[in-house]
């Protein structure tokens, strides 16, 4: 497989405002993405998921090391790393379908034209053309992550970054969109860095899951889950049970064993 | 239509509301006869409501009250349209830049507790008694609240809103003008509303110090005769005028953003 994205001794410390004291958040971390993953994040909370995703996004600064994304060095945002929030990013002037024309707004390689298709486009594929013209402060939150996620797949990003996109919002809801986004995964390929607290959020999506360590984030564990799991199995909910089952007990196992160390730290 | 004038917060029928704002003016007239009539307080302190109505027509039959109207409305107006065209600008940059915060916040904070009324005479001494000291006054009153109230709107756009422009290939100029002002306008529309209620009060200071037209200047001198009807008509015509503008603000308000208003 390409390295897609290369992740190279990449840190990060954070300092207090009197800068006396410092919070490791990154270690020198390195790490391959190859192209069409769904590249899970888990791990304690606080220990730098956020962080990471945001140096890949290019919205936060890393002290050191390189990130690259076909062999270009990246420096800041734009179009290429889209992301979705936690909190709700739609804006709230806009109807739905404004909202998610926002998207193309900046691209440069359609046409007026075909940026009309591809908003229709998204926003049939989360499902939303009925709700096309209400404003999004008049939809529900699953609703509105949906718009985001249409208005970030309409921008053409070549890398999908999405921290707790679903965090927010009830147990039925959530479930509604992972299959969405499973849906969607299949058809488009996107890369995408998904950041989660939920592990079996984390099996049925992932391609690969990467566990990381109390903070500074490190590498604990990568499984691949495609190699355990198949993926359409996961989709069509035929997946084998006992399967899924142990390999979330064996990802619990981790994340309370890091989590110990979150403890012990404060 | 079925409604409880009891629940929070929640609208009641355009008619009810429409109603109780009329009945509390009427409260407020009634009150005013009452104790006008009651003889507590004589006349030449507080005159009934009818002859103040009666002074009202007065003033526009008698003391061409309305070219004063026409003058008081244009100098709050050109101050204001002054105050706002420097301090939007100005305030957006202090929001977005934090150079150009650091810079100006500790200064116009400075300024803006400076009492206005106490920089008339200075303000005379430089623009003297014409238009401009006029315009000086309501100016030095709004501009330095203004930049500071749209620094704060505009501050207080979620960072996931730019970040998202950032993400979507949008540049500083395109996140300016696609997402933060639209996303900070409905409240800078408020507090333009604001605002400019705070021009009328600068301003009857600036036109009794220092002015020979205007409805402040027509107050002023209409008290050195005791004509008190005429002098609480005056007023009221102010009132008047505050009231109508707040409300073409609040309608265009409400036709600007209707994703504000249900
Ligand atoms: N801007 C900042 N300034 C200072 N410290 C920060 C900043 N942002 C994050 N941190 C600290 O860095 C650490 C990692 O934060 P981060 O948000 O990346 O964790 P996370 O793994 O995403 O946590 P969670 O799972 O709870 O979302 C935390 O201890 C946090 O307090
Ligand atoms: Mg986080």
């Amino acid at each position: 497989m390409q390295n897609f994205i290369e992740i190279s001794d990449v840190s990060k410390t954070y300092w207090s405002e009197d800068g006396k004291t410092e919070t490791k958040v990154v270690l020198p971390l390195s790490m391959t993405i190859a192209e069409g993953e769904m590249v899970m994040f888990l791990g304690p909370s606080g220990c730098g998921k956020t962080t990471l995703m945001r140096i890949i996004g290019g919205l936060e600064t890393q002290d050191h090391g390189e990130i690259h994304l076909q062999g270009e060095r990246l420096a800041g945002p734009d179009r290429r790393r889209g992301m979705v929030f936690q909190s709700y990013s739609s804006f709230p002037w806009l109807s739905v379908r404004d909202n998610i024309k926002f998207g193309t707004r900046y691209r440069k390689d359609i046409s007026a034209q075909e940026k009309e298709e591809v908003t229709d486009h998204y926003m049939n594929m989360v499902g939303l053309t009925r709700y096309a013209d209400f404003y999004t402060n008049r939809i529900s939150g699953g609703m509105r992550q949906r718009v985001a996620i249409a208005r970030t797949l309409a921008s053409s990003p070549k890398v999908l970054l999405m921290d707790e996109p679903f965090g927010a919002l009830d147990a039925q809801t959530r479930e509604y969109l992972q299959l969405q986004l499973m849906d969607i995964n299949a058809r488009e390929k996107k890369t995408t860095v998904f950041v989660t607290h939920d592990v079996e959020e984390a099996i049925l999506l992932a391609s690969r899951i990467v566990i990381f360590s109390s903070r500074p984030a490190r590498i604990v564990k990568e499984i691949r889950v495609d190699d355990l799991i198949p993926p359409e199995s996961r989709r069509d909910g035929s997946l084998d049970m006992e399967t899924f089952m142990a390999l979330r007990a064996d990802i619990l196992k981790i994340i309370r064993a890091e989590y110990a160390h979150t403890l012990e730290d404060t | 239509m079925s409604f409880s004038i009891l629940a929070f917060r929640k609208k009641l029928p355009r008619k009810v509301e429409i109603g109780l704002g009329i009945t509390g003016f009427l409260l407020f007239l009634l009150t005013w006869q009452l104790i006008a009539v009651s003889g507590a307080i004589r006349p030449e302190f507080l005159p009934t409501p009818v002859s103040v109505a009666e002074a009202f027509v007065r003033l526009f039959t008698e003391r061409d009250f309305a070219s004063d109207i026409v003058i008081s409305v244009r100098r709050v107006w050109l101050a204001f349209l002054l105050s706002v065209a420097v301090a939007v600008p100005l305030g957006l940059l202090m929001s977005t830049y934090r150079a150009v915060g650091a810079l100006l916040e500790p200064f116009v904070d400075f300024v803006r507790y400076l009492p206005v009324p106490a920089l008339v005479p200075l303000l005379v001494i430089w623009f003297g008694v014409g238009e401009a000291s006029k315009l000086a006054v309501l100016w030095m009153g709004t501009f330095f609240q203004l930049i500071l109230l749209i620094a704060d709107d505009t501050k207080r756009v979620p960072v996931e809103f730019i970040e998202s422009g950032h993400t979507l290939g949008a540049s500083n100029g395109q996140i300016m003008r696609d997402i933060i002002i639209p996303a900070a306008l409905p409240n800078m529309v408020d507090n333009l509303r604001i605002t400019l209620g705070w021009c009328w009060t600068y301003l009857i200071i600036a036109e009794i110090v220092a002015a020979n037209s205007g409805i402040g200047h027509m107050i002023w001198s209409l008290r050195r005769f005791v004509k008190t009807p005429e002098v609480m008509a005056g007023i009221i015509a102010i009132g008047i005028i505050g009231l109508l503008t707040d409300q073409a603000f609040r309608y265009a308000h409400a036709r600007w953003f209707k994703y504000l208003h249900r």
